[in-house]
C-alpha cells in the first residue's frame, strides 16, 4: 500500500496541502503547520498508509508543496 | 546632521549575531519559525532561541529586533501569539511587521513595533497612518533620496511622534539584495513553483537566465542580457553622506541568509563609513577601500538602487555571487586549551598551506579571519596540513566542535 510521508519540521504552513486534499490534511492551530491526519509520527516524520486510489491525488499534493516536505511512496 | 544613526545588521544564526557585535552593529534583526521572509533560505531560529538572542544582544549592549513580516493566515494566529508572548518575556526590543494582525497584537501586548518595508510606505500619509502604532517605519526601497528627505523633513516639521512619544524614526536599506518586484511583493516564485515569496519560500527564479521564444515559430529572440530579471545588489557606501543627510535614523543591511563573513565585513565597512562622515574624513580613497572589501563577500555586482533616481536596468550578468573571494570548508573545531588560548581543529577536507588565509566561524567568535604565517600540524611546525591532521593556532575565544574552519581563496 502507498504511504504519505510528512517531514513536518520544515513545513512553512502555506496551507496548499489542506486546500487540495482536506481528507488527509489540516492546519494545526497550535503551531500553524500542516498536520497529516491519523498519521503515526516519530521525530517530526509522520507516515500514513493510504488506499491506492488516493495515491495519484496525494502525489499531486506532494508536487504542490513549495518546500517539498511531502513524499508519496509506491 | 544626525550623529546617532543606528546601524542594523542581519542575523540568520548565532555566529552572525556575534559577527555583527564584533563589527560594531548597534542592533540586529532575526526571524523565527516559518513567519519570516527567509523561511526557506536561512537555517533560522526557533522560539526557544528568542531568549538566548535577547541575552546575547543585551549583554553586548545592542538591540535585537524580530521579523514577523510574512503574509499571515488564520491558522498562524496561535503561533504568532506564542512568539509574541516569548518576545515580550525576553524583552526583544521590537517586532518588524507588515500584517495588520501582527501590529494589532503588538499594540495589545505593548511591544514596540517597526513597520516592515513589506508594507511599502512611499508617502507621508502612510507614515502618519503607521505612526499611530509604530516607533520606526522602514521606507519602500524604491524611493529616491529626495523623496526620503522630503518625508523626514515633514516628520520633523509636523512633529510626528510614534507610540513611545519619541519622534517617529525612519529606516532605509543601505546594502544587500534588491528584488525586481516592488519591495518584496513578488508572485513569480509562487506562479512558477507554487512557492510564495510572501511566506518566505522564494525560489529566486528571477536570478536565472531567460530566453524569449516566439510561441508561433519557436524562434528564440536575442536579448542583450539573459539575466533580465536579476537586479544587482544595493550598495550605498559611496553615497552614504547623501543617505545620512536625507535625515534617516536607521541604516539597514539586508542578508539574513548570508554567512558571518558577509555580516562582519559589511557591518564593519558601514560602521567605519558612518564614523568618517561624522568626523569629516569621508574621502574617495576610503570609499575605494570599502568598495574593495565589500566586493570580497557575497554580491551580485553593485549599484546604488533607486536612491539617485537612476534609470532602471542594472541587471546581473551571471548567476549567484561575484564576490572576489570564496570560502572552502576544510574542517571543524575539536579542542580548546584556555590557559594558552589555543584551538585545535580536525582537518576533514582539502589542504592548508603555510601562508593561507583561514576563516573561523562559530557562535563564540562570529567570524575570525587570519593569515597562517606559522602552521602547527599535529603539534609540530609544518608546511602543510591535510585530511586527518590536527591543526592548532591561537584563538582568544573558546573553540567548540560546532565551529567551522574554511580556507579563503580567490574567486577568479
Amino acid at each position: 500500500m502507498p504511504k504519505i510521508i510528512h517531514y513536518r519540521n520544515k513545513c512553512i504552513g502555506c496551507g496548499i496541502c489542506q486546500q487540495q486534499q482536506p481528507v488527509h490534511w489540516r492546519m494545526s492551530k497550535k503551531d500553524g503547520k500542516a498536520t497529516l491526519i491519523n498519521a503515526a509520527g516519530k521525530k517530526d516524520v509522520y507516515v500514513l498508509t493510504i488506499h491506492r486510489q488516493l495515491q495519484q491525488a496525494s502525489k499531486e499534493v506532494a508536487a504542490a508543496c513549495p518546500v517539498r516536505v511531502i513524499k508519496v511512496t509506491l | 546632521m544626525k550623529k546617532n544613526i543606528e546601524l542594523l545588521a542581519p542575523a540568520g544564526s548565532m555566529d552572525c549575531i556575534q559577527a555583527a557585535i564584533n563589527a560594531g552593529a548597534d542592533a540586529i534583526y532575526f526571524g523565527v519559525e516559518q513567519l519570516n521572509m527567509r523561511t526557506r533560505s536561512s537555517g533560522g531560529f526557533s522560539i526557544d532561541d528568542i531568549q538566548d538572542v535577547a541575552r546575547l544582544c543585551h549583554s553586548n549592549h545592542i538591540k535585537a529586533y524580530i521579523t514577523l513580516n510574512t503574509v499571515m493566515y488564520d491558522h498562524d494566529m496561535q503561533l504568532l501569539r506564542i512568539i509574541l508572548q516569548e518576545v515580550k518575556r525576553s524583552r526583544i526590543d521590537a517586532v518588524i511587521a507588515s500584517d495588520i494582525a501582527v501590529m494589532q497584537y503588538c499594540t495589545e501586548l505593548k511591544i514596540p513595533l517597526h513597520v516592515s518595508t513589506q508594507a511599502n510606505i512611499t508617502n507621508m500619509a502612510g507614515v502618519q497612518f503607521y505612526a499611530r502604532m509604530a516607533d520606526v517605519v522602514v521606507l519602500a526601497r524604491e524611493l529616491t533620496l529626495q523623496q526620503v528627505s522630503d518625508i523626514t523633513r515633514d516628520i520633523h516639521r509636523k512633529d510626528i511622534r510614534g507610540v513611545s512619544g519619541e519622534p517617529l524614526k525612519v529606516e532605509v536599506f543601505v546594502h544587500g539584495a534588491l528584488c525586481m518586484a516592488v519591495s518584496g511583493k513578488c508572485y513569480m516564485s509562487l506562479h512558477s513553483q507554487n512557492a510564495s515569496a510572501n511566506r518566505g519560500a522564494c525560489v529566486q527564479n528571477c536570478r536565472r537566465p531567460y530566453i524569449v521564444t516566439d510561441a508561433e515559430t519557436g524562434e528564440e529572440l536575442m536579448i542583450d542580457n539573459e539575466y533580465i530579471m536579476s537586479t544587482k545588489d544595493l550598495c550605498t557606501i559611496h553615497v552614504l553622506d547623501q543617505v545620512v543627510n536625507s535625515g534617516v535614523d536607521v541604516l539597514k543591511i539586508e542578508g539574513r541568509s548570508k554567512g558571518a563573513e558577509y555580516v562582519y565585513t559589511v557591518t564593519q565597512c558601514y560602521k567605519e563609513a558612518l564614523q568618517s562622515i561624522y568626523d569629516g574624513t569621508y574621502t574617495d580613497e576610503k570609499i575605494y577601500e570599502w568598495e574593495r572589501r565589500l566586493a570580497m563577500v557575497y554580491n551580485r555586482g553593485f549599484w546604488e538602487g533607486y536612491y539617485l533616481g537612476h534609470k532602471l536596468g542594472e541587471w546581473t550578468k551571471q548567476p549567484g555571487s561575484i564576490a572576489t573571494e570564496k570560502k572552502i570548508y576544510i574542517g571543524k573545531g575539536s579542542k580548546y586549551y584556555p590557559k594558552i588560548q589555543v584551538g585545535e581543529f580536525d582537518i576533514e577536507a582539502g589542504t592548508v598551506k603555510k601562508g593561507d588565509t583561514l576563516l573561523l566561524i562559530g557562535n563564540a567568535h562570529g567570524m575570525i579571519k587570519e593569515k597562517m604565517e606559522v602552521l602547527v600540524v599535529n603539534g609540530e611546525e609544518a608546511g602543510e596540513a591535510v585530511k586527518g591532521d590536527k591543526l592548532t593556532f591561537k584563538v582568544a575565544t573558546k573553540v567548540t566542535p560546532g565551529d567551522k574552519l574554511y580556507k579563503v581563496v580567490s574567486n577568479a
